[in-house]
């Protein structure tokens, strides 16, 4: 196995993100949100609801993708532990730009009650650039559907523009994720 | 690892397993020669946050151990506390916390019954089944306050009594699932796929259920009657009346039917406690929780899961907080012992039922 | 119990304790460890290990290991208990009377840094990545200092201050 580094190291030369049709791009995005379907906590109990009949997010263009090449959205659903993170930073940095993130719960604001657990991050946004935060142990449905609904005003108005810090900062972001991740390199099952 | 081989990577970021874990296989052409399974994507170190929790903090942080089936944490946690405090509960809040217990498995089984089927690509089940689970959590809702997580069940009781008017509203929704279960056995069971997928698939020898402890479903499909309810009775469960349910054939096939008929149960068993709920007191004052020391001693409780025996082995030391709290889940040997095993000479496309068939569940693996 | 006069008159019982009727505690030996689990194996019925736990008494400088297994037939519940030196944490692995032995002490090494001589896949990781502190179930391991030093403050600075000026407003009050 090839000890090749996955991750970006280099931020892209040029962002194709603007232009003329900025504005109908953002339209168009904010109707077709794509989640990646990783169930990073225990917040993914609560996706399973509002992605399937009775609250039924696909009516405003919402649904699980399997892979995150065609996915607009990543769903940190609640806290992230070490060796989650890592992968999570992967499968973040696989998706196509624009992307946005959606963060669940009070764990990822400040580790909530993990605050003290040594295996559990306690602030995301040192690792990740995240647009909305969604209260509650777990979100109700109705909450995450709101949140949703928060993000694609933020994405009509061009104000969701997480993924772009990411690239600005990228330096930063990697210097904070470097300190937790001692093994950047990844072993061969990282996946 | 030969050169004809291929490893690959199956999660932690796959629609296919069953939570966040992931399973390394080596492949040769489409069949499975090897497989590990990797663990600790949701290592929160609850054991070690417990020993720094007074007894009564610990509480918000059991239910979490597993999600989908919180109840069994408290309960299980709760007893302990119990036994080792030295606590009698009052018989109403023995009925209750049986009634939410069957109320915890029955939408467990009912997710499970359509996550079968989606994972061998029919999506329509896991609508119906996600679907008509809500209307158990609606329940739980006007209960506990919490859809998913209730924190309901606490030493000495249970923190609520029961709302006016729940009963009938219990017992509407357990006519409306009976009701709509036909329907799911047409789509599931008479399916052609899901027969001859699960047929013969996962078969597992017998003589592996007392050598790795394998409980829950996955025995009972072997022709063990192994059920805590019936073996070691806790709560309400010496009063009520049931059979343990045994299939014989090993495979997943025989786990579908033992999981399909359990629904059954639960729904009978809630009409029962239903029918024969005492009324009463439904919990009994304890000494100031914020100060309440239990004396020195260990024990060892469980409980039947969904996916089988749930125990909890705790042990005080005369202070507030406990020394040592060990979660102990079925999936713990069901998912690493067995699953590295089961695995060796199936195809890639049967490691998702496979791993549902086994009902592994990540948080309670690692805890 | 009909089983502790048994075992009594095979083996070294250090301690026993009838905590239920289907619960029975039983201390021995390190020395009489693996013949006692083979004699209730084979004997008694105890067919089936349940788990394997360990518990850290640092204030006696001991680990306690806790096999707990279970017969089918009986219905009861036997947990043997042995003491080891915490300095030297070194024990033998049992995983070839029972198979699922091998990850419940893959677990114990990872997260107490109990040394199980014989054991195949012991220090792989199981649990735990990159781990670069003593093993964290160890009594003598503060999670919150960890915590704060690797993943930073919970909060930040100000609102923590916010909220110990209003505490230390609240203890003036009382005070009075």
């Amino acid at each position: 196995m090839d000890k090749k580094n996955y991750f970006l190291d280099e931020k892209p030369e040029k962002l194709t993100y603007g232009g003329v049709f900025r504005k109908i791009d953002d339209w168009a995005r904010a109707r077709s949100l794509w989640v990646v379907a990783y169930g990073t906590g225990c917040g993914s109990i609560e996706l399973r609801p509002t992605f399937t009949s009775r609250f039924d997010a696909e009516r405003l263009g919402m649904r699980m993708v399997g892979t995150p090449r065609q996915a607009d959205v990543l769903i940190i659903s609640g806290y992230l532990t070490v060796k989650t993170l890592k992968r999570v930073i992967r499968v973040y940095e696989q998706m196509q730009s624009p992307k946005y993130v959606v963060a669940l719960g009070a764990c990822p604001i400040n580790g909530g009650m993990y605050y003290d657990s040594y295996n559990a991050i306690n602030q995301l946004d040192l690792y990740l650039p995240v647009d909305v935060w969604i209260t509650g142990c777990m979100p109700r449905p109705e909450a995450i559907l709101a949140g949703f609904k928060r993000l694609q005003e933020l994405i009509d108005s061009g104000r969701a523009d997480g993924w772009k810090k990411y690239i600005e900062n990228l330096d930063w972001y990697r210097e904070n994720q470097r300190k937790i991740i001692k093994n950047w390199k990844m072993p061969n099952y990282n996946w | 690892m030969s050169k004809k081989e291929v490893r690959l990577f199956i999660g932690p970021q796959h629609p296919g397993v069953t939570g966040n874990m992931s399973v390394e296989v080596l492949l040769k052409g489409d069949t499975i020669t090897w497989a590990k399974t990797h663990i600790g994507y949701l290592h929160r170190g609850f054991e070690k946050l417990m020993e720094r929790r007074i007894y009564i903090k610990s509480f918000p942080l059991v239910c979490r151990i597993c999600v989908p089936e919180p109840d069994t944490n408290e309960e299980n946690f709760a007893r302990a506390l119990e036994e080792l405090g030295g606590i009698d509960i009052p018989e109403r809040a023995k009925w209750i916390r049986t009634l939410v217990l069957e109320l915890s498995r029955l939408q467990m089984f009912i997710m499970w019954y359509g996550g079968i089927a989606g994972s061998m690509g029919l999506s329509t089940p896991v609508q119906w089944g996600i679907g008509d689970r809500d209307y158990i959590l609606d329940l739980f809702e006007e209960l506990t306050g919490g859809r998913i997580y209730h924190i309901y069940i606490m030493p000495g009781g249970v923190r609520k009594d029961l709302p006016e008017g729940f009963e009938e509203r219990v017992l509407k929704v357990m006519d409306m699932i009976e009701r709509r279960l036909p329907e799911y056995d047409e789509i599931i069971m008479e399916n052609a796929v899901v027969q001859k997928r699960l047929k013969g698939l996962a078969r597992i020898p017998k003589e592996w259920v007392d050598e790795m402890g394998l409980t829950g479903p996955v025995a009972r499909a072997c022709g063990f009657p192994y059920d805590v309810r019936k073996d070691h009775p806790y709560e309400a469960y010496p009063y009520l009346d049931f059979d343990v349910i045994t299939e014989e054939g090993c495979d997943a096939w025989a786990m579908l039917l033992v999981r399909r008929r359990e629904i059954d149960l639960s729904i009978n068993l809630i009409r029962q406690i239903i029918d024969r709920m005492p009324g009463g007191e439904f919990q009994v004052p304890l000494p100031n929780v914020l100060y309440w020391r239990i004396p020195p001693g260990e024990t060892y409780v469980k409980s039947e899961a969904t996916r089988g025996e749930f125990g909890y082995y705790v042990v005080s030391d005369g202070s507030d907080k406990p020394r040592r709290v060990h979660v102990n889940g079925p999936s713990f040997v069901h998912g690493i012992t067995l699953l590295e095993r089961l695995l060796v000479g199936q195809n890639i496309a049967d490691v998702a039922p496979i791993m549902v068939s086994l009902q592994t569940c990540p948080p309670e693996m690692e805890r | 119990m009909e089983i502790l006069e048994r075992l009594r008159e095979r083996f070294e019982v250090l301690e026993e304790k009838v905590q239920r009727d289907d619960l029975i505690f039983v201390g021995t030996t390190g020395k009489n460890l693996i013949p006692m689990l083979v004699y209730l194996k084979e004997y008694e019925g105890f067919k089936t290990l349940v788990m394997i736990s360990c518990v850290d008494w640092i204030e006696e400088g001991k680990f306690q290991l806790s096999y707990n297994l279970w017969a089918p037939k009986q219905k009861k519940n036997i947990i043997v208990k042995v003491f080891i030196d915490r300095k030297q944490p070194n024990f033998t692995t049992i995983y070839r009377i029972w198979p699922q032995a091998e990850v419940y002490e893959r677990e114990i090494h990872e997260m107490f840094g109990v040394n199980f001589e014989g054991n195949p896949t012991q220090g792989e990781e199981l649990i735990l990545e990159d781990w670069d502190d003593i093993p964290p179930m160890r009594r003598d391991f503060d999670t919150l200092k960890y915590s704060m030093e690797k993943f930073g403050e919970r909060a930040p600075k100000s609102r923590i201050n916010i909220r110990r000026e209003i505490s230390e407003q609240y203890d003036e009050w009382r005070r009075k």
